[in-house]
């Protein structure tokens, strides 16, 4: 009957006619939502540039590594990483497939690898295999973090063989990609080339975290790239189109400054201040407004103003509204580069892709070359053993990383043990500045940093392929 | 040998005439009706028993002897004594054929105490019917559940049917997708749509609660329906009736705030907390607040008396209707205005309620044909402040801020918003903004006009057949208005950083929302009535028809933030692009059904009755569904003679039903949403985004293989009447399953979808109804009624689908109310401390307990039972009247008490008298090198500079939730009624026909267990559904009124 017929909804498009142009942008920002977002809050407090403040109480429990797994801060960000960026990034790669358009196939892909990789650095195993499948799968199973990486790795591979430079884009195609297409005004040329990089630095970022758990896989991938002369990231990889208008800011910003009735809930950390005027760096004025020393707070040490009235001068971190997410820093990309010069080439040319890092770090924020830095406290310990270099190297991303990029110093961390844990709390006189400190108040026993996520409720109560839930400081598989 | 009978009909309450009684003699077609003097005229032979019935009276029978005359004289003093009822499609039926349980509550029992609307004059007096205010303030939504919840995420509400057509019952802000601009959720009630019609109009409301009863009625009607019958004009004089009314009302049952503690935070007064976490109060004087050129205000430092309570107003309410009637034996009408105006309890027109009702209705006859009409107005003018969280960042909330002000603030002084010490600049803390600014400078205004009505004609083409058409209409049309005023506070000012914790507090950049929301309903329906005796033994009526329903919503809301010119709420307003959000929807419905009763000798009655509906919303291969019926009635008092033992009715029922429900609009297809990124909490990154639009693969995986869902119901019952129908017992059994649930049941994030739409499951109800009558004195002076309902309903999750251990209803925080097999819908989950294998408290290496790695469970939201008991006493001219309404068990969560514990003002904070206290009976968990776990006792105390995280969800997380998830057990005094009629004479001197002068009080009392210190339970900001039983979130308190009424008949 005709009448009836009329069970269409009016309001959306049927998903039918959805196509990757429409699908990519909206994966890529919401990767960025949660990555640059709240997740970079909890990495900024877990690699200590900010501690919750004194006279709040917003984000105690993760401040006390007392995350539960149906913590907003667990269930949010695998929810939101899976069933909005994966989801729309694995359509797009269906619809490029089908259409042979391997621009947006090499685009979606690479996407789709950098939010699995962080996936699998939150909670070591996450479902993969039987993933997104939602027709056959409806409680995919878990599957191993080196499975997954290796998978990735091979899938980038795939894309990057694929003719992407075929069919040059529309400047209106351009503007669609929200990483490189610099508002339609890149050309096609320039934009899939940095694409490829992308593609190449993500690469080298997974064989660089499986280096001390899978030391031969990771030098034969790493090799295999540079001795082929394979393209690196030499600029920033990453969202930047933010405004200053509600709901179209950083997500960082939106979340933590916008968003909520206190907006001084993050205040500075002793941690990451301390270093910063141990070396005069010109970085704590960017990062926290102030002259060093910063005003600041113990790690974890909120509600003490009582023993510690100067917390109430304790400084808010600056996060502006406009502040791009990057996925891939030039930095990082260059410290990544120092970092396996240094373990699979003998250290040739290393010191000069360090010095490259440190410089790119300023330039980002808009300070000068540092090159008094550079020949003082931050100069390469080229003559140094390879722990003390890799340590070196670590630091200055880790100093790098402020802000909507935190969440990968913390990984780093993880993975090198850079920062070094410190023996005392950062009030004690044997303190070494910069150095990480159990959190005053933390409930996993001192000693017991956290080492990931545990699995989310969300997935728990609706997935029997769940694993068992493990401490929240058990190391990833990566791990150190 | 027939002979001509006459004589006439009159009232027992005053001895007037009634016209339009039904006189007919049993067993056979004849009969008449008494005309405008309430006198008839009709031929029978002797011994034949005459039967006397009208609506809302006690029908009689009288047997034809010598006497040529008989008058009668009806009673209508007990309503559920009634033996004609309302039934599907406003057929009127002698209740003893009917093989389930129908009640039927008569206007004036409902408009006793003058209630705004018709389900606040329906409490406590319905078994098996659990209403409730969600709201103290004025046009508030009413929440009505009809032997219990069944959907697990459809709607739970009855359909209300007016004069035989469905009407709207929507909630304005519930056609918006979730999150979306117009999603109005907890914020903003305006009320539903049924709540807005007149109680003024209603002669009768019929409640149909189960299946048997409401099948006809098609899918909607799973949930029951209320059935409205509108007053109409009636043969005989021409009638002005006037009731006016006019009260008063005052908040009742606000928190119980701590006495101890002043401001301040671990013992220290530091004054620009918000909160008592501070200094034992020492009963010296002391500055309080803000400093302000220089100055501070100064107090004695104790705990402020009554301050919540003082902090409101007295609200009042006027409630008028006048109505003209009349008619003549071919024709009849009936005009009523009526117009509400009700300001709230926040001071000024914060809260305001106001409504004008016009309603139209006439009939008429000519030879075979006779056509009634109805037309309704309702144009509704609301405005009202916001409930639960604010928008941070944009406005405030008043019951947000209100909570966290501390317990020696008198919170009335802030009244004064603008003096300096309480304005943006000076408020005391710059965790929060003064509550009364919100009320002055926020709001929110709604204004509906609505029309609805029905035709209705009948032709009577044999002797045997009717054919009925019926046409329904109810259109709405609704703007509304949100706005939330921008401020910051002065750099350096008070709260703008100049306070001792040197905190900046948050600007509001201010916003404003306007929306349109439109609803139609269409509703067409054909029927053949038919009524035929086949001989002196067996007779057959019964009806079949055909029915055609549309209706849907265009819903549009567009919206700014961050206003450039305070002040001014316009869309233009402000720096940044508006954006929108837009929805559809239409559904259609075609349904065929058939209904027959075959009658045998007045003893039993057996109907039959199907269904077939087509929806739109199912996918076609499933759109047909069919339901049968069957129900039996057997009056066993007309077998056996039981006059003996005083016996007048003893009646068994037994019915079972079957009832199919499609699904919403649009869960078939699967679609792309726009983009629109939760970046967590309320926080979002929504598209067009760097000058690019997105749309993204829906969350909601909808299913072309959809069934539609089958509810089964079987039923039990008897009537039983004793002693001169003084003595009426009505007790109902009823089991119902409801199967093959359509909802967006969540599933993992990892299938790359959040919620699917799918069939599944079962939910059963099964419950018991008994209703008690009794007329304990009837005298010439003096008569004593009580009514009593008792309901206990059980529910029971029988069926989850395959790998989920539970479906969240609502949440708050980590507590969650969930859908489990073999609980009642809708248990309470929440963190729960972590125990050794001996039963010891873990704590971790700070001092508080941990907490278990899954939730643990609290109990359900499901009452024991409910039960109400209403009592009317007259003695002459006086009446007086009370109702108790009694809600025994289950629990709810309260986002009041969540805030009260974190600022330390609720009673229960002052435990141990915050001093140092190790948890008693704990233990930490010690790992060996070996990997062995051991226990060994705690030695770790919560110290006293520590003990306000004791209570926060955070730190305390293990221990918290315990004070928020409380009993929900209330008894009210729903009603207390005093009221005087003039006597006849009197009356008749002034020139009235009745004048009656009622005092009544609404709400005067509530009592609530020892353990909830904080809020009514019966409101919430959750709703009018199911996920409104999981409670309250910073909401309203409920509100007493006393008020005075007069009502005149001319």
């Amino acid at each position: 009957c005709n009448k009836l017929d009329i069970n269409i909804d009016p309001n959306n498009p049927l998903v039918e006619k959805a196509n990757a142009e429409s699908l990519i942008p909206s994966g890529v920002v919401s990767t960025a939502g949660r990555v640059g977002g709240d997740l970079s809050i909890v990495g900024g407090l877990w690699a200590q540039y900010w501690t919750q403040n004194n006279s709040s109480s917003q984000y105690i429990s993760v401040d006390t590594y007392d995350v539960p797994n149906s913590s907003a801060f667990v269930n949010g960000p695998y929810q939101e990483l899976y069933s909005g960026a994966l989801a729309d990034y694995q359509l797009a790669i269906e619809k490029a497939v089908a259409a042979k358009d391997w621009r947006y196939n090499l685009m979606a892909t690479v996407m789709r690898a950098y939010t699995y990789q962080v996936l699998v650095d939150l909670f070591d195993k996450v479902p993969y295999t039987e993933a997104l499948k939602v027709g056959t799968f409806l409680q995919p199973k878990f599957d191993d973090g080196y499975t997954i990486y290796k998978s990735l790795i091979q899938e980038i591979d795939a894309a990057l063989a694929k003719d992407f430079m075929n069919t040059p884009h529309l400047a209106t195609d351009t503007r669609i990609d929200l990483v490189f297409g610099d508002n339609g005004n890149a050309s096609f040329e320039d934009q899939m080339e940095n694409w490829e990089r992308f593609a190449n630095t993500l690469k080298l970022k997974m064989y660089l975290r499986m280096a001390y758990v899978k030391p031969a896989e990771a030098e034969a991938g790493i090799t295999a790239m540079y001795d082929g002369d394979t393209e690196f990231l030499n600029i920033n990889a990453g969202v930047s189109a933010y405004q200053n208008v509600p709901n179209k800011s950083n997500p960082l910003f939106e979340y933590n400054f916008r968003r909520l009735n206190t907006t001084d809930n993050l205040k500075a950390s002793v941690t990451l201040v301390s270093w910063l005027e141990q070396n005069a760096d010109p970085r704590a004025q960017v990062y926290f407004g102030a002259d060093s020393p910063v005003p600041a707070i113990n790690q974890g040490d909120f509600w003490n103003q009582s023993n510690h009235p100067e917390y109430f001068d304790a400084v808010v971190p600056v996060i502006a509204p406009t502040a791009p997410v990057w996925f891939i820093t030039k930095a990082e990309s260059c410290f990544m580069q120092a970092e396996f010069l240094e373990r699979y080439y003998g250290g040739d040319n290393a010191e000069s892709k360090y010095n490259d890092g440190v410089t790119a770090a300023f330039t980002n924020l808009g300070l000068a070359s540092p090159t008094d830095l550079l020949a003082g406290p931050y100069k390469y310990p080229k003559n140094a053993n390879l722990e003390t270099k890799i340590e070196k190297i670590i630091v200055q991303k880790w100093a790098s990383l402020f802000g909507s990029h935190a969440l990968e110093a913390f990984f780093e961390q993880n993975r090198t043990g850079y920062p070094k844990i410190s023996p005392v709390y950062s009030t004690e006189p044997g303190y070494q500045p910069g150095t990480l400190v159990y959190a005053s108040r933390g409930v996993t026993g001192e000693g017991n940093f956290p080492r990931r996520l545990v699995y989310p409720d969300y997935e728990k109560s609706r997935n029997t392929n769940t694993p068992a839930e493990v401490p929240i400081y058990t190391k990833v598989w990566w791990g150190k | 040998q027939n002979k001509k009978i006459s004589g006439q009909v009159t009232d027992s309450d005053g001895g007037g005439p009634l016209p339009g009684v039904s006189v007919k003699v049993r067993g056979k077609q004849q009969g008449t009706v008494t005309g405008p003097d309430g006198k008839y005229i009709l031929e029978a032979a002797e011994g034949v028993i005459l039967e006397f019935a009208y609506v809302g009276y006690v029908g009689q029978t009288r047997t034809v002897g010598n006497d040529p005359i008989i008058n009668v004289v009806l009673s209508g003093e007990n309503k559920s004594l009634t033996e004609v009822v309302v039934t599907a499609f406003g057929i009127n039926r002698a209740s003893r054929t009917n093989g389930y349980s129908v009640a039927q509550v008569g206007g004036e029992e409902i408009n006793r105490a003058s209630p705004l609307n018709l389900m606040a004059g329906l409490q406590g007096k319905v078994a098996g019917v659990d209403i409730s205010a969600t709201s103290g303030s004025p046009g508030g939504s009413s929440k009505t559940v009809i032997r219990g919840f069944s959907s697990i995420a459809g709607s739970n509400q009855p359909l209300y049917v007016i004069d035989g057509v469905p009407v709207n019952n929507s909630r304005p802000g519930d056609a918006s997708p979730v999150n979306s601009l117009g999603d109005l959720k907890e914020s903003y009630d305006f009320g539903n749509a049924a709540n807005d019609i007149n109680p003024g109009d209603i002669e009768t409301i019929s409640i149909l609660k189960g299946a048997a009863a409401s099948s006809l009625y098609g899918s909607r009607a799973s949930n029951g329906v209320i059935l409205i019958t509108t007053k109409k004009g009636k043969a005989g004089a021409f009638k002005v009736d006037v009731s006016s009314a006019a009260a008063f009302s005052q908040v009742t049952n606000v928190p119980k705030l701590q006495d101890k503690y002043g401001q301040g935070f671990a013992y220290e007064s530091w004054v620009a907390e918000n909160g008592s976490w501070g200094a034992r109060f020492d009963g010296k004087t002391r500055d309080w607040g803000s400093e302000v050129d220089g100055e501070r205000l100064s107090q004695t430092f104790v705990a402020a008396k009554n301050s919540f309570k003082d902090a409101f107003d007295t609200s009042q309410e006027y409630n008028n209707t006048i109505s003209f009637s009349g008619g003549t034996d071919q024709s009849t009408f009936r005009l009523s205005y009526g117009n509400v105006n009700s300001d709230g309890i926040l001071p000024g027109s914060s809260d305001v309620y106001k409504r004008n009702t016009i309603s139209l209705n006439g009939s008429t006859k000519f030879k075979d044909l006779s056509i009634t009409a109805g037309l309704n107005y309702l144009g509704k003018n609301t405005r009202t402040v916001q409930t639960g969280q604010a928008n941070s960042g944009v406005g405030s909330s008043f019951y947000e801020d209100i909570l966290q002000i501390p317990v020696n603030f008198e919170i009335s002084k802030f009244k004064d918003y603008k003096n300096k010490y309480f304005d943006v600049d000076g408020f005391y803390s710059p965790f929060t903004q003064n509550p009364y600014y919100s009320i002055f400078e926020n709001g929110a205004t709604f204004k509906s006009d609505r029309f609805y009505g029905n035709i209705d004609l009948k032709i009577k083409p044999l002797e045997w057949l009717t054919l009925q058409f019926q046409q329904g209409v109810d259109v709405s049309n609704i703007v509304d208005k949100i706005w939330n005023a921008k401020n910051s506070p002065t750099p350096g000012s008070w709260a703008g950083g100049g306070n001792d914790e040197q905190i900046v507090r948050q600007a509001s950049v201010g916003n404003v929302v306007d929306g349109s929301e439109k609803y139609f309903e269409f509703d067409s329906k054909l029927n053949a009535l038919f009524d035929h005796k086949f001989s002196d033994r067996f007779d057959v009526t019964g009806l079949v028809g055909l029915n055609f329903n549309d209706r849907g919503s265009r819903v549009l809301y567009t919206g700014i933030e961050d206003l450039l010119i305070p002040g001014l709420f316009q869309i233009d307003n402000s720096g940044n692009a508006p954006t929108s959000s837009q929805t559809s929807k239409e559904r259609r419905l075609f349904g065929a059904y058939a209904s027959a009763t075959l009658g045998y000798d007045s003893f039993a009655y057996l109907t039959l009755n199907a269904r077939n509906d087509w929806s739109s919303t199912l996918p076609s291969a499933q759109r047909s569904y069919f339901y049968p019926g069957a129900n039996l009635s057997l009056i066993l008092s007309r077998l056996i003679d039981m006059s003996s033992a005083k016996v007048s009715l003893l009646k068994l029922r037994v019915a079972y039903g079957k009832t199919g429900s499609d699904t919403d609009p649009y869960n078939v297809l699967n679609i792309l949403n726009k983009t629109n990124i939760s970046l967590g909490g309320v926080a979002y990154t929504s598209f067009p985004f760097g000058g690019v639009g997105g749309y993204s693969i829906s969350n909601t995986l909808k299913n072309n293989k959809l069934r539609p869902e089958i509810s089964t119901e079987t039923e039990f019952g008897t009537e039983i009447k004793l002693f001169d129908n003084r003595l009426g017992l009505d007790i109902s059994y009823y089991n119902r399953v409801t199967n093959d649930q359509i909802l967006p049941i969540v599933a993992s994030p990892s299938t790359g979808v959040n919620f699917r739409v799918v069939n599944f499951g079962k939910v059963r109800n099964r419950g018991i109804e008994i209703s008690l009558t009794g007329v304990p004195i009837r005298t010439d002076d003096m008569t004593w009624n009580i009514g009593y309902t008792f309901t206990r309903n059980r529910n029971v999750v029988l069926e989850l689908p395959d790998g989920l251990s539970k479906v969240v209803l609502n949440a708050a925080y980590d507590a969650q109310f969930v859908a489990k097999v073999g609980q009642p819908l809708g248990v309470f989950e929440a963190p729960v401390p972590l125990y050794d294998p001996e039963g010891h408290i873990v704590v971790s290496s700070n001092g508080f307990p941990a907490s278990a790695p899954d939730l643990g469970t609290y109990g359900s939201s499901q009452r024991d039972f409910v039960m109400g008991f209403t009592n009317t006493f007259t003695y002459k001219d006086f009446m007086l009247g009370f109702t108790l309404d009694f809600k025994k068990g289950g629990l709810f969560y309260s986002g009041t008490a969540d805030l009260l514990n974190f600022v330390g003002n609720a009673a229960n904070t002052v435990f141990n008298d915050r001093r140092t206290f190790i948890v008693p009976n704990s233990v930490v968990r010690v790992v060996d090198g070996e990997g062995k776990t051991t226990y060994v006792e705690n030695t770790n105390p919560i110290t006293e500079n520590n003990i306000y995280s004791y209570y926060y969800t955070n730190s305390g997380r293990a221990v918290s939730y315990k004070n928020m998830i409380v009993d929900r057990t209330y008894l009210k005094l729903r009603d207390l009624t005093l009221g005087y009629s003039l006597p006849k004479k009197v009356a008749r001197r002034i020139g009235t026909d009745r004048a009656m002068i009622t005092l009544y009080g609404r709400n005067l009392l509530t009592w609530l267990p020892k353990q909830n210190i904080t809020i009514d339970p019966e409101v919430s900001n959750f709703g009018n559904d199911l996920s409104s039983e999981f409670g309250e979130f910073r909401t309203g308190p409920s509100t007493r009124n006393f008020g005075v009424s007069l009502s005149l008949t001319f």
